[in-house]
């Protein structure tokens, strides 16, 4: 099943062999087949280490744990069943090292500050300069509001509003229930309202 | 228990305009938030912002521009051909 609101890779877009598809490449991999896992997993590379990305702020620990997410999946590949799809069980499997790398981050002495500006893309070229800034400068304020929300708030607004899931595939990469989910959504997006202001959201949504 | 007064009103509106836009209240309740906004800029305002708010966060953006590290396999081939078979617990 492929996740609501956004286009997803599929691994077979690029080559016209049937035997390609995630289907296929699921028991090649399954089967001991490192390569067919890479091409199954590496269609959703780029939004694991997005999603890495926004959930630690920090590019160079994000890249660390890609790395760490697809080694997992590698060695746990024989256990998937297809009971989710295999975009959900990866994303459940990056949550997961998503959370363990930000629990090593707070027994550090001195932990490292999420970096704002890694929660944060550039803002469209198509804007108008002055709109542009505004746009700037509201996407450098979520940025920091966003890094400055408690772990589980934030992987809830980011798989919910910023990846575009559906409450049921978000609530089930996030290993909770969809009433706990929604219930952290709320929380999150009421401290981001309440960080930025009413003002500044509703001058930029004008 | 008497009827919920104007203040109580406002602090539940407050705290439910994300479940307001999200469509998450019961029709009852989005009555009495839609009758309360009516009457209070702030909660009007509040909702505008929250719609605001979903819209910025959705214009973030997913993975295009971003690309994974080259390296995202590495340890993967690294733990060989047996990676699946000597599995540990993903």
């Amino acid at each position: 099943m492929a996740p609501e609101g956004r286009p997803v890779p599929d691994p077979v877009e690029d080559s016209p062999d049937p035997a390609d598809t995630e289907a296929s490449l699921l028991a090649r991999a399954q089967a001991g087949d490192v390569g067919a896992f890479e091409r199954l997993s590496g269609a959703y590379a780029d939004r694991v280490f997005m999603l890495l990305l926004r959930l630690l702020g920090d590019r160079g620990e994000a890249e660390d744990v890609t790395q760490e997410v697809m080694l997992r999946a590698w060695q746990g590949i024989t256990r998937f069943r297809g009971q989710s799809s295999y975009f959900t069980w990866l994303y459940r499997i990056a949550v997961n090292e998503a959370n363990r790398a930000l629990e090593r981050r707070s027994r550090r002495p001195a932990g490292v500050v999420i970096g704002a500006d890694e929660l944060q893309l550039p803002a469209p070229a198509a804007l108008d300069p002055s709109r542009q800034a505004e746009n700037s400068e509201l996407r450098r304020a979520l940025g920091r509001a966003l890094a400055e929300l408690p772990p589980p708030l934030r992987t809830a607004l980011v798989l919910r509003d910023v990846e575009g899931l559906s409450t049921q595939e978000a609530a089930e990469i996030a290993g909770i229930g969809q009433a706990a989910f929604k219930s952290r959504l709320h929380q999150a997006r009421l401290r981001v309202r309440a960080a930025i202001g009413d003002e500044a959201l509703v001058s930029a949504g004008a | 228990m008497g009827m919920p007064g104007r203040t109580d009103d406002h602090q539940w509106s407050q705290r439910h305009l994300s479940h307001y836009i999200e469509g998450d209240l019961r029709p009852r309740a989005r009555r009495r938030l839609d009758r309360h906004a009516l009457g209070c800029a702030d909660c009007g305002r509040g909702i505008r912002a929250m719609r605001a708010l979903v819209y910025a966060v959705q214009g973030l953006g997913g993975p295009a521009g971003v690309r994974a590290p080259q390296t995202v396999f590495d340890r993967a081939r690294s733990a060989g051909p047996g990676g699946p078979p000597s599995s540990s617990p993903a």
